[in-house]
């Protein structure tokens, strides 16, 4: 079974961007490759206009949360490098069992690439922490650059979105059959060694 | 056989993904249908139930409008394409909000743009070759397309959040606004081309087709790239209007309607303001109770003191294509389409439609019911009454909720809630009179065996009671019965009105408050005791007028030394040997004054020992 893979394209973002841009694009992703029986779950995004699709599994979202936490921890300890998130779905099998092994191979038939490029401005402050110290005057041009990085950035997370959607629409013929019973394939989600 | 099985499900895979989409599509884009669909999904949800039409496609979407059922029956050739027009209409810019209410009937003025901003194909071709797999192929295929079909659904669920008319149907979803724009829907098998100054702002997008054996299932969607042309405007709802000098139905107050009696009433009744009739009242000014209660709706509960306005802003109802002939359907949509546009005046839209403010409501009664308002008030409202002060020459002193001054206002304050009255008060004419008895007597000191009666009694506001009347009881301690006549929902009192117990009309007022004198119950000259020391600003209106009459009838001349009235004069009088408390004054001899001392003085003692007093003569103590 061959291996799709889509390398989403890079979006510019801020640290306190992390966590609601990540959630839009890796929620998407599964909503579309949770085959099982859903009850979509609409989410507004608070820092841009855009409405994203849960697959309202609770667990899911936890895990996903989980995940993002530890990107940003990740972040915070890598500053101003560009970072890569990876969503992997996989289908377990068996090896052929023998005397000595009897592992299980995950056998990957899809893997998204979500490319960040995390920045810290130091006009705009990037992270929550540092809000408190703007600028004592920063005047009608900082707040319309930011407005306009602001929108910048939506169109992009846009772009993104309509990006994951042609993909899924084109590429069916990999997904596995969908299996009784189970809501979404098995994935992981890590972050590429070469970004460590 | 296999093969014909095989087709069959696809058929029927075909047949539930129309359906199917056509449901994503119309909870998405049509305000009021998703708010039914929002509603029973919060029941679902808490049910726990999965209806037979989730499971297909394994997107829960909660139950389908009626309405999809009637376009799947007329739309049942899978091969005909299914085109979904989502409209947007704008109405007129000189119609507003007020205009639609005065005039719900007709049509709404100004014109109504209607633009296409969205239209979804989904198509079900037929491939020229049709290839004749095997069983077990056959089989694997239908699966297939079964998945396939759920990823293009679950893509086309996602991008319809993405398009820019998901963003107007947020914007129409929200009931907190109310808006001039409506999101329609048209679906048929055909669609009128559109225009080249249309197509020129408008992108498509086609979904990657899910190809099977027997036909290829495709959905694209063409959308305007933007709608900032379309200035959604918020509807400008009337701003509350607060009534300052509500005073309260008349009906409910005694005062307004005082019976005809030798006693005088009809000349110390209080004028009322403008002195016009219950008839002619209602039409004075607007009030704020006539917002729901009139309309003969089973739930006025939408038409609260936020009131429920006619529903223009959305489509109602989808358009039914129950007919065959496609031609007609733009006919038919058409003509739906403006009648439901007028249909601002179905009770159903209530449940829709955001609330309107307050002040819009005297005006909606006759939107609603047609009738008129006048009329419509006139079996449940009456004029608010203006009370003015008897002896104080403020003829013109209204009740206001706050008045705090006891000694000036005659009548308690009220909370603007509780002075909205239905007119079905049989209240007598001493309600109003006797609830100012009970303020004169919280106000002043009264004897403790008559706070007793009072001051731990609680109002009892039958908030269902629409009528009612004032109904008190002065002499015994009975648990205090007031009913007002009004409106259900508006009842409200403030504590001071709790303790109310009144009597009928120019009874013996034995609730008067004095600084040194307690209830009496007995006897004209014991009322007259009281009455005169009560006069000063503690009395109730009513009260202090039935007693001022009954003391004229009644009273000889009275002595010009009005000093002698009071207690310290009967000590004076007492010690003096001066019989001057009655205030009478004829030719007596020295025996029949001292007589009438004792029996005033008797007198005293019982009202004193009922207020616990204990009278020291000095009888006693010689």
């Amino acid at each position: 079974m061959n291996c799709e893979v889509c390398q989403l394209k890079e979006l510019e973002v801020e640290h306190f961007e992390i966590r609601e841009v990540l959630r839009c694009i890796l929620h998407t992703i599964v909503f579309h490759r949770a085959l099982g029986l859903v009850r979509p779950k609409d989410v507004d995004l608070e820092l841009f206009e855009i409405t994203y699709v849960q697959c309202g599994d609770v667990e899911l979202e936890k895990k996903i949360d989980e995940k993002i936490d530890h990107f940003i921890s990740w972040v915070e300890k890598h500053p101003n490098k560009k970072s890569q998130i990876c969503l992997s779905f996989y289908e377990v099998k068996s090896k052929q069992p023998s005397w000595f092994t009897n592992k299980t191979e995950r056998l990957y038939w899809e893997q998204w690439y979500i490319n960040l490029n995390v920045t810290q401005h130091p006009k705009h402050h990037s992270s929550k922490s540092h809000h408190t110290k703007l600028v004592v005057d920063p005047g009608e041009s900082a707040t319309e650059e930011r407005s306009s990085r602001r929108a910048m950035v939506e169109a992009s997370l846009r772009e993104v979105l309509f990006q994951i959607i042609k993909f899924v629409n084109e590429k069916k013929d990999h997904v596995p059959p969908i299996s009784e019973g189970v809501i979404y394939f098995p994935y992981e989600i890590t972050i590429p060694r070469k970004f460590q | 056989m296999e093969m014909d099985r095989e087709s069959g499900k696809l058929e029927q895979i075909v047949s539930q993904f129309r359906s199917k989409i056509l449901h994503v599509i119309l909870d998405s884009r049509v305000p009021s249908l998703h708010h039914h669909h929002h509603q029973q999904q919060q029941e679902s949800l808490s049910h726990s139930r999965v209806r037979k039409t989730d499971k297909w496609f394994n997107l829960v979407l909660g139950d389908r409008p009626p309405a999809l059922e009637n376009l799947n029956f007329s739309l049942r050739n899978l091969f005909d394409p299914m085109v979904i027009d989502i409209i947007l209409v704008h109405r007129g810019s000189c119609s507003s909000s007020v205009d639609n209410l005065y005039s719900p009937s007709a049509p709404a003025a100004g014109p109504a743009d209607e633009t296409v901003i969205e239209r979804w194909v989904v198509q079900y071709d037929c491939p020229r070759f049709i290839a004749t797999p095997s069983g077990a192929d056959a089989c694997v295929s239908y699966k297939k397309i079964y998945k396939k079909s759920i990823i293009l659904l679950r893509s086309l669920y996602t991008q319809m959040r993405l398009l820019p008319a998901y963003r107007i149907f947020k914007q129409l979803s929200s009931l907190s606004q109310t808006y001039n724009f409506d999101l329609v829907y048209k679906v048929s098998s055909f669609s009128h081309p559109f225009s080249r100054e249309e197509e020129s702002g408008m992108k498509e997008y086609i979904f990657a087709p899910v190809e099977a054996l027997s036909g290829c299932l495709s959905v694209s969607v063409t959308y305007r790239a933007t709608l900032s042309d379309f200035n959604l405007e918020p509807l400008v709802s009337l701003p509350p209007k607060i009534i300052t000098d509500y005073v309260g139905s008349p009906t409910t107050d005694p005062m307004r309607s005082f019976p005809s009696s030798d006693k005088g009433a009809h000349a110390t009744s209080f004028p009322l303001r403008g002195a016009r009739p219950p008839s002619s009242s209602p039409f004075q000014r607007p009030h704020s109770w006539s917002s729901g209660f009139h309309r003969g709706f089973p739930s006025t509960k939408t038409q609260s003191l936020a009131g429920s306005p006619p529903v223009y802003r959305i489509s109602p109802k989808p358009y039914d294509i129950a007919s065959p002939p496609t031609d007609l359907y733009g006919n038919r949509i058409q003509n739906q389409r403006v009648s439901t546009l007028q249909q601002v005046t179905a009770y159903d839209e209530y449940k829709s439609s955001p609330p309107f403010s307050p002040s819009a409501s005297p005006s909606t009664p006759s939107y609603l019911s047609g009738t008129n308002p006048l009329r419509t008030r006139h079996c449940s409202e009456t004029a608010p009454v203006t009370i003015p002060l008897p002896l104080t020459g403020r003829s013109t002193r209204y009740l206001s909720p706050n008045s705090s001054d006891p000694s000036r206002h005659s009548l308690p304050p009220l909370s603007p809630r509780s002075s909205k009255h239905d007119a079905s008060s049989q209240e007598s004419p001493s309600g109003i009179r006797s609830y100012r008895k009970i303020e004169a007597l919280r106000a002043g000191e009264s004897p403790s065996g008559l706070s007793n009666n009072y001051s731990a009694q609680k109002v009892v506001r039958d908030s269902k009671d629409d009528s009612g009347r004032f109904s008190a009881l002065l002499s015994s301690s009975g648990s205090p019965r007031i009913g007002f006549s009004r409106s259900s929902s508006r009842l409200s009192f403030q504590d001071d009105m709790d303790d109310c117990e009144f009597s009928c009309p120019f009874d013996v007022d034995d609730v008067d408050v004095s600084d040194s004198s307690s209830q009496n119950t007995e006897g004209k000259k014991a009322s007259e005791f009281t009455a005169q020391s009560n006069l000063v600003g503690k009395k109730s209106h009513d009260a202090a007028v039935g007693i001022l009459v009954h003391m004229l009838r009644t009273a000889p001349p009275l002595r010009q030394d009005s000093s002698c009235y009071s207690t310290h004069s009967l000590r004076t009088e007492y010690e003096g040997g001066v019989s001057i408390a009655s205030g009478f004054f004829m030719p007596r001899k020295t025996a029949d004054a001292l007589e009438e001392l004792n029996s005033y003085r008797e007198m005293k003692d019982l009202l004193l020992s009922k207020s616990g007093t204990r009278v020291v003569r000095k009888e006693e103590i010689k």
